[in-house]
């Protein structure tokens, strides 16, 4: 037995070996080993050809991302509010820019985010490399004045002069910057969660009873599938479109305001939205400042759930603190409001039901996070009592009608989420080919 | 007789056969039933095949004892030409494909009774390929699509504004679908075989499967049968493994890669 395992480490050895000495992948190929919770196929739909990430541009993108001088007074860089520590957020309702200025929007996380179909809540950005320029212009978050001036900037600090010439053979401008930025952002994805082990992996015990509940009334009663669909193929738990859940509707009058925006967005190019969004109350109008559409008034992009444990405060403009919150809000089927999406209805989940659901979401943070999610999990915990969004009535049909409650599942009959809800790959398959692996 | 009528002739002249006399026709109603193997002398394997009545005894094999895939599939192809030797006129197609598209005949002389009112709308992704395509690749449309920043303007209903990606994604999701099928398809294990027999063995490519064709009335049955009747069948007897559940990921994956084998071939349920 200890000759065979001797056999098979030097036969890991040699493939391993033969690996490293390979000649690059073919362009545009993903990376060799991507973690469960992502998909070739989606990596290759999302990284446009031509802009895979390589390590130079990977570096020098990483360096500009935790660099401060990219701002006016050198006290804000991308990390500033994209924190990798924090699971690239800063934990902030709204985000603080240059002198604590504050912006009107929560910080998404840059984990995964190379595989949104469009950028910030809005969508305004078509891309990483467009996105990457806006938050350094935008005068409440790192205030640079114009891309002239931050190339110039750049260009006058000596070490990123070479490096640029080294990397891209050419002076330093923006959207080269703007590009090795992205690179360094499209090597950001996450799919190594407790979840990816017990579905993909067959690993029973990675989930316990309550959050396998969770997931069954994720994918039944609560209807969170209906926005924040995965499988195997697309595993990020969004479906990359605008929906208005009425997150701003108590605080605004959606009908007026949209006229009012309408006047203004008519002629508005991508900056002048920008700032439209971070600094007017405009900000609520969502991605009607991109369409000029009523029906995307108040609306903002299902965010994807991965690392969702991790990245409080919740919504466009973090107004929700925990996800006991979040589950609250849909609870009850939202907020009303002229624009509200159709899906929205109350849901009918009972406490203990809403306890489930939350302990699925938070196995969906990536193992590198996993003390930080633990610790977020108890402080979230510990405000389960203060429950601002909270209204019982409603959600359980006692008061108003907001449609129909669906029925709780019997797990023990049958788990909805059992049946290629999320993949077509078995946990039993997976057991088996695992078992069988060693015998070849 | 047209390509298609032989191939279906071929699938019912192995479905019905002899068929029926070795079956307990006197079966408890609600209870599918069984094909029962006669028992070898010498305690030796017996295997049945799908028609209920074939059966072949392996020599040198006790029962209870595994067989390698090369055995397996010398005894399955000894039960296939059993099977021919006993059906010489019935029609076994080798192939699973489609036919071929037939080329757009001559333009009809008396020309269209009416102008067409829209354009035909372009073949999306999801629609599938054709089974001789290859699967989607880097460069089915993604890369244009970053650039346009209208393209992701939603319009019209919220759920009804699909994208190319979406499209995509779809496309990529059935396709792993009928992967995931194809492998199980051709892996005794996963079919729980004891016998290492696989559906490839008698069905190379799921050749002879005709899918078009359930439900449909099953001689061994003695009822109408659906698909996944007829794949839990086999997976009883040649396969020996335990009928999957109806709404098994493994029976689910196998029925649409079955199918995806047949696209383009019209529907023709309940025939033989």
């Amino acid at each position: 037995m200890r000759r065979g395992a001797r056999v098979s480490w030097m036969l890991a050895a040699l493939l391993c070996a033969g690996a490293a000495s390979a000649e690059d992948p073919p362009k545009g190929a993903p990376p060799p080993k991507l973690p469960p919770g992502v998909s070739a196929i989606l990596w290759k739909i999302s990284v446009p050809p031509g802009r895979e990430p390589t390590p130079e541009k990977v570096a020098l993108g990483q360096k500009l991302f935790l660099d401060k001088r990219l701002s006016i007074d050198d006290s804000v860089a991308c990390s500033t509010c994209h924190d990798p520590e924090k699971g690239f957020v800063d934990g902030l309702p709204v985000s603080e820019g240059v002198e604590k200025r504050k912006g009107m929007r929560n910080s998404p996380t840059v984990l995964n985010a190379m595989f949104n179909a469009t950028q910030f809540w809005d969508g305004r950005a078509p891309t990483l490399e467009e996105q990457a320029k806006l938050p350094i212009l935008n005068p409440v978050e790192m205030a640079m004045p114009s891309p002239e001036a931050v190339v110039a900037k750049v260009r006058g600090i000596p070490e990123y002069a070479t490096e640029f010439q080294r990397v891209f053979g050419r002076e330093v401008n923006f959207d080269d910057l703007a590009s090795a930025i992205a690179a360094f952002e499209r090597t950001q994805f996450s799919g190594n969660a407790p979840f990816d082990r017990f579905l993909l992996q067959g690993e029973e015990k990675a989930l316990d009873a309550s959050a396998k509940r969770g997931w069954a009334l994720f994918n039944g009663k609560a209807r969170c599938n209906e926005c924040h669909a995965a499988n195997a193929t697309s595993p990020l738990f969004s479906d990359q479109k605008f929906h208005n859940i009425g997150i701003a509707a108590h605080k605004q009058d959606f009908v007026k305001l949209a006229q009012q925006g309408l006047r203004v967005v008519r002629t508005g190019d991508e900056k002048q939205i920008d700032e439209l969004a971070l600094q007017t109350e405009f900000s609520e109008l969502g991605r009607f400042l991109v369409t000029k559409q009523d029906n995307d008034v108040g609306s903002f992009k299902t965010p994807t759930l991965r690392n969702i444990g991790i990245t409080a405060p919740y919504m466009h403009d973090g107004s929700l603190a925990t996800l006991w919150d979040v589950m609250d809000h849909y609870n009850k089927g939202g907020i009303a409001n002229p624009f509200l999406d159709g899906g929205m209805q109350r849901l009918g989940l009972t406490e203990a039901e809403l306890d489930d659901v939350v302990a699925f979401l938070f196995t969906l943070t990536d193992e590198r996070y996993t003390k930080l999610n633990a610790k977020e999990l108890a402080r979230q915990r510990g405000r389960k009592n203060v429950r601002p969004e909270r209204d019982t009535a409603v959600a359980l049909g006692k008061k108003g009608s907001l449609g129909d409650i669906g029925f709780s599942p019997n797990v023990q009959v049958k788990n909805p989420a059992d049946v290629g809800v999320y993949g077509d790959e078995t946990s039993e398959g997976k057991t088996a080919d695992k078992a069988k692996a060693p015998a070849k | 007789m047209t390509h298609r009528k032989k191939l279906l002739t071929g699938l019912c002249a192995l479905l019905s056969g002899v068929g029926g006399a070795a079956l307990a026709t006197d079966s408890v109603p609600g209870e599918l039933p069984r094909h029962e193997l006669p028992p070898s002398k010498d305690g030796n394997l017996v295997l049945g095949l799908c028609d209920g009545e074939t059966s072949l005894e392996v020599k040198g094999v006790k029962e209870g004892e595994p067989l390698s895939r090369a055995q397996a599939l010398e005894v399955t192809s000894k039960l296939m030409e059993e099977w021919r030797r006993k059906n010489p006129d019935a029609r076994w197609d080798v192939v699973a494909q489609a036919p071929a598209p037939k080329p757009p005949g001559p333009a009809n002389p008396q020309g269209p009774r009416s102008p067409p009112a829209v354009a035909p709308t372009p073949q999306k992704p999801s629609a599938g390929k054709s089974n001789q395509a290859e699967g989607p690749t880097a460069s089915s449309g993604a890369p244009g699509m970053a650039e346009k920043k209208d393209a992701h303007v939603q319009t019209g209903h919220t759920y009804g504004a699909f994208s190319q990606r979406d499209e995509e994604l779809w496309a990529a999701s059935t396709q792993a679908f009928v992967e995931e099928g194809n492998r199980v398809f051709h892996d005794a294990d996963a079919l729980g075989s004891k016998v290492a027999v696989s559906c490839d063995m008698c069905h190379p490519d799921a050749a002879n499967t005709h899918p078009e064709t359930y439900p449909k009335y099953q001689v061994q049955f003695g009822r109408v049968a659906l698909l996944r009747d007829m794949i839990n069948w086999c997976i009883e007897n040649p396969v020996r493994g335990k009928p999957l559940a109806d709404n098994d990921p493994k029976m689910r994956a196998m029925e649409a890669y079955i199918y995806a084998k047949r696209k383009g071939v019209p529907l023709e349920f309940g025939k033989h």
